[in-house]
């Protein structure tokens, strides 16, 4: 303090005596000093006690001395340490947070750090001063212009962000602060970038190719990669930064192989092991797999993820990854968060889940690592993030891929039941059947995964019998499914994940609905959930679950069952339920919250346990399926099944309806062609009857032509006998000559208007020419329209020849379908009458739908 | 895959005469006719090989809009060679070629290779530049002058792989201070002439096959 009385001093000169003068007059006169100061020194020490006054005095600072300060930028480039002083009292003007020595100071608002900023925006050219100021080697001088560029920054980064991206050097200029040799100017440069490139991808991209993947590696190693200090945390955050949601820079990361580069880093060092993990260490690490996710994150385009998946295998980070997985000591929240990564490096790539299906654990005896994943899972005693993170690694491994889907089940086969080491299949059945009703769901969602567009795996899960107790006979999985359900203490969200794998199951499986509808009161069961009237958000989800696997059951139903075929189990909705009530409850799963979380993205993310109802790949099907249930469902009606396309196969109806899309297509084109061509007659009519008349006219005028010229004639006889009775005629005889002058320009105009006429005629035959022959084009177009309007029919009778074909072959096997089969001739005919008669009426469709 | 030097290349001009296109025929042999517009920079790769040696070709396509401009010009300091396009059946585009060159001579650094590209050949019936004007203005202007089709193919490889020759010509020179990486120019790890047993993800790109060495 007394240091800066004493500057004070100096640059006011020594106060009157018995006269303080207050904070604003000080700050006042300093301003005024650095304004209009031709001293440098002056000018510099004004700056300097600005500086240390604008903490206590930052509203006076900044209200009278920003444009004093941007001035001093402007003007005094050439002295580093005034420039330093400016742009240190700038950056505490604008600084967000509250400094003590204003804690007392009523009229310092939250915000004033933010309006200060707001201020300084205004003119953008002013953050280009401070971005120059970067290539200013002076220390005090870059460090400071860092400083109050990442505080500007923090305030608002939209604004600064468009303005370094439209200042061309701005990125290149902030990249060389990275080979700063003076590690508090590349540290702080770090930072400054990582806030520069948030939520820009414009800016990522210009950072990229400024080479900073080179020098956040170059940094990284420098520091001892994970083992290194905050600075590794930091260089990581910026990659991440660089990556996340940017397909031109992941691609970039690809093609420059730095994944490779990547990879030796997550070998865990035998000290690490034995000593443990320091803070930052976890840190560090956390990050690196945030950068691998990055990469591979299901949301990225399919050809990123799977390039750098193969990339991850061949170049040993997936084998690295894996021996983290397997190795001990490793902290519980890496080890979740590991599992998450390994999970996406092999999603949908079946090398890579092949390799860890390979991957075994250093268990005594040794288990494959995916059975001891599994063994977390169904562990009540593991924290719930790390059961989710191996349910959600699980599920990656049989995403796509049939091989592992199918040695899953394989596992559940009864010849393989003697085997006795523990097996992915045992594991979890037990879960299904354990108390902890989430071992329950996690179980149920993790088989469901084994089914996922599989058939074949579908029917063998039929085939798993289960030895429930000592004595009694086994029973069928889906059986047990079945009673699982209608046991008071299996446990809502238990429930939640039966119903999921039972619909997963039974969905384009028409020998599996067979099977379940075969099971003992499945149906009643399903019944009676519909229509309960509980009221309670999670018991809609049942009820809405329940109704869609009523809807499947309906949708996939091959109509063998006596008493279980669609009509009969419609029949049921519509008499127990209602339609609307039915569609309704439907409608119920996706209104539930828990459907808009899970359907967010396939990783499972949950606070806590009670979250966890609906999977990620269950709303894919859920909405894949919802709308042709109700339609199916829809299309019965209380009277009976209704004669519609949807007794048809779903393929036949969609054939049908387009054909019959075409058909009121080429209907509308005709009928419009019919009203061209009867206008064009009515047309052609008018042209006629006036072409007629123009050549009445004509033969009229030619009549009074020929009749004129005789006269003519007679008149130039007479007119020449008068001539030679007189040598001077026309004065002489002035009589003959009058009506002679007239007559002749009489035919000159009647033989202009002849020419006239006959023009007329010329120009009328023409165009009736021109009319004939469009009229002529339109009737062929017509022709060409009613053709192929033939072969449409010919192609739709086919069609139908053939759905008729493969009933009979349906029914040559045994199925019953008696009654569609005379439905879909009457159908036919029906439709065959639509498009006959649509031809000569505009009515196009004249049947009704009873 | 370890190559002996690596080159930055961007593509520049106008929206719509077929950079991004172009990128797609030289990094993945397809040609896709319906294209979305770049927004900002998308990025390709590719190896070639020039006397013997790997070069690993890093390539930024960028928007041609007005609005994206001052981004383009961030690009400029950091590239060795610039691909300049304009559609010879548009005339707008190459008037707009002086704006383009200006706009990159104040930019780059003054070594950058810019090759000119007169692109979508394949449509001489719809010619509104002849290929005599190409000429002449990169004759005026010191460029190398190419017509291509990115829908063909044609000439694609040539336009990447002679820009690498004349980067390549003017490191032999040392015209280029390669070890500073602000030219767009970066020296392999491996820098003795190339390994024949490398596998062949650089060389499946054919440019052996090109003809043009
Ligand atoms: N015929 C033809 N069309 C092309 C050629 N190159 C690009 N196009 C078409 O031109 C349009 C613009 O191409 P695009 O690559 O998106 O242009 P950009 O804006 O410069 O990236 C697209 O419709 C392309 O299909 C070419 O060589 N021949
Ligand atoms: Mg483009």
């Amino acid at each position: 303090m007394d240091f800066l009385k004493s500057g004070l001093k100096t640059v006011l000169g020594a106060p009157e005596p018995g006269q303080q003068p207050t904070g604003a007059e000080t700050v006042e006169r300093l301003v005024e000093r650095v304004n209009s100061s031709t001293l440098l020194d002056d000018r510099r020490d004004a700056c300097r006690a600005l500086k240390a006054l604008s903490r206590k005095y930052r509203i006076e600072v900044g209200a009278q001395g920003m444009s004093a300060l941007i001035q001093v930028l402007q003007m005094d480039r050439a002295d580093c340490e005034i420039i330093s002083y400016a742009l240190d009292t700038l950056c505490q003007i604008v600084t967000p947070e509250q400094f003590d020595e204003e804690a007392d100071n009523p009229t310092v608002s939250v915000n004033v750090g933010e309006q200060f900023t707001e201020m300084f925006l205004k003119n953008s050219e002013n953050v280009t001063l401070v971005l120059g100021y970067l290539e200013e080697y002076d220390f005090r001088v870059r460090w400071s212009a860092i400083k109050l560029l990442t505080t500007l920054l923090a305030n608002k980064t939209k604004d600064i962000q468009e303005i370094v991206l439209v200042s061309p050097m701005a990125v290149s200029k902030l990249m060389d602060l990275l080979i700063d040799s003076r590690e508090v100017i590349r540290n702080d440069a770090l930072l400054l970038l990582i806030q520069l490139t948030k939520g820009n991808a414009n800016i990522q991209k210009i950072v990229a190719f400024e080479n900073a993947f080179d020098r956040l590696f170059d940094v990284v190693r420098d520091e001892g990669c994970s083992d290194g200090g905050i600075i590794v945390e930091d260089c990581l955050i910026l990659m991440l930064n660089l990556l996340k949601n940017n397909s031109s820079n992941q691609q970039f990361f690809k093609e420059g192989s730095y994944i490779q580069r990547l990879a030796p880093m997550f070998t865990i060092a035998p000290e690490t092991e034995e000593n443990g993990w320091t803070p930052q260490k976890v840190s560090n690490m956390h990050c690196m797999l945030q950068v691998v996710r990055a990469l591979v994150s299901p949301s990225n385009q399919l050809q990123i993820i799977s390039s750098c998946q193969k990339t991850m295998r061949t170049c040993g980070l997936l084998e690295a990854l894996c021996n983290m997985l397997m190795g001990s000591g490793v902290p519980a929240d890496i080890l979740t968060e590991t599992i998450n990564t390994v999970g996406e490096v092999i999603r949908g790539d079946l090398s890579n889940q092949e390799y860890l299906s390979t991957v075994m654990a250093p268990s005594n005896p040794p288990r494959p690592a995916i059975v001891v994943l599994l063994m977390s899972m169904v562990n009540e005693k593991q924290p719930l993030s790390l059961r989710c993170a191996v349910l959600y690694c699980f599920q990656c491994f049989q995403y796509r891929n049939e091989v592992g889907q199918a040695s899953l089940v394989q596992t559940l086969l009864p010849s393989s039941s003697e085997v006795s080491s523990l097996t992915a299949g045992q594991l979890l059945c037990g879960g299904l059947f354990s108390t902890d009703s989430l071992a329950n769901w996690l179980s149920a969602v993790a088989l469901m995964h084994a089914l996922i567009e599989n058939p074949a795996q579908k029917e063998q899960l039929l085939r798993v019998l289960l030895a429930t107790s000592v004595g009694s006979p086994p029973v069928s999985l889906l059986q047990q499914c079945t009673t699982l359900l209608q046991q008071s203490n299996y446990k809502l969200q238990s429930k939640v994940g039966i119903l999921m794998l039972l619909s997963t199951w039974l969905s384009h499986c028409q020998v599996c609905v067979k099977a379940f509808l075969s099971t003992p009161s499945s149906v009643a069961y399903l019944i009676a959930q519909v229509s309960a009237n509980e009221h309670d958000e999670n018991e809609y989800l049942i009820q809405g679950l329940c109704s869609f696997l009523m809807g499947i059951c309906i949708q996939f139903n091959d109509n063998s069952l006596q008493n279980n075929k669609r009509e009969d189990l419609c029949q049921l909705i519509v008499k127990r339920i209602g339609l609307e009530m039915f569609t309704a409850k439907l409608g119920d799963v996706s209104k539930h919250e828990a459907y808009s979380r899970a359907a967010k993205q396939p990783q499972i993310r949950a606070k806590s346990a009670s979250e966890l109802l609906l999977d990620y790949e269950f709303c894919k099907l859920f909405k894949a399926l919802e709308s042709v249930i109700t339609k199916t469902v829809n299309g019965y009606d209380v009277n009976g099944p209704n004669l519609t396309e949807l007794t048809l196969s779903s393929e036949a109806s969609d054939l049908v309806s387009q054909y019959k899309d075409i058909i009121r297509e080429q209907d509308n084109k005709m009928n419009d062609m019919k009203q061209k061509i009867a206008a064009l007659e009515v047309q052609n009519e008018t042209i006629q009857r006036q072409l007629t008349d123009a050549l009445t006219a004509n033969s009229q005028l030619t009549d009074q032509n020929i009749l004129l010229k005789a006269q003519l004639t007679a008149a130039a006889g007479a007119g020449a006998a008068a001539a030679s009775a007189s040598a001077e005629p026309e004065p002489a005889n002035p009589t003959t000559s009058e009506p002679h002058v007239a007559l002749n320009t009489q035919i000159s105009f009647y033989q202009s208007e002849n020419a006239r006429l006959l023009e007329e005629i010329e120009a009328l035959k023409i165009s009736l020419h021109d009319k004939s022959r469009n009229s002529s084009s339109v009737v062929e177009e017509f022709e060409h329209l009613k053709k192929d309007q033939e072969d449409l029919l010919e192609l739709l009778t086919d069609q139908e020849k053939k759905i008729l074909k493969y009933k009979q072959i349906l029914q040559n096997l045994g199925e019953n379908v008696d009654t569609e089969d005379e439905l879909d001739d009457e159908d036919f005919m029906e439709r065959r009458e639509t498009t006959s008669t649509s031809l000569t009426s505009t009515d196009d469709h004249p049947r009704s739908e009873s | 895959m370890s190559y002996a030097y690596l080159f930055k290349y961007i593509i520049i001009g106008d929206t719509g005469v077929g950079k991004s296109c172009l990128l797609l025929q030289f990094t993945d042999k397809r040609f896709q006719p319906v294209h979305d517009l770049t927004i900002g920079v998308e990025f390709g790769a590719r190896m070639i090989t020039i006397d013997g040696k790997q070069i690993k070709l890093q390539i930024w396509d960028t928007a041609g809009q007005e609005a994206f401009r001052s981004i383009t010009r961030s690009y400029y300091r950091g590239a060795a060679g610039a691909l300049l396009v304009y559609d010879i059946t548009r005339r707008e585009t190459f008037n707009h070629l002086t704006t383009w060159l200006e706009d990159a001579r104040q930019h780059s650094n003054s070594n950058m290779v810019i090759m000119l590209i007169g692109n979508k050949s394949d449509l001489d019936s719809r010619r509104e530049v002849k290929k005599e004007e190409g000429e002449a203005f990169a004759r005026e202007h010191g460029l190398v002058f190419m017509e291509t089709s990115a829908r063909t193919a044609a000439n694609v490889e040539e336009a990447f792989i002679n820009t690498a020759k004349e980067i390549y010509e003017k490191i032999q020179e040392g015209v280029f201070d390669i070890n500073n990486e602000a030219n767009g120019i970066k020296i392999g790890q491996q820098h003795s002439p190339t390994n024949p047993s490398l596998p062949g993800a650089g060389n499946q790109g054919g440019s052996t096959s090109s003809g043009c060495c």
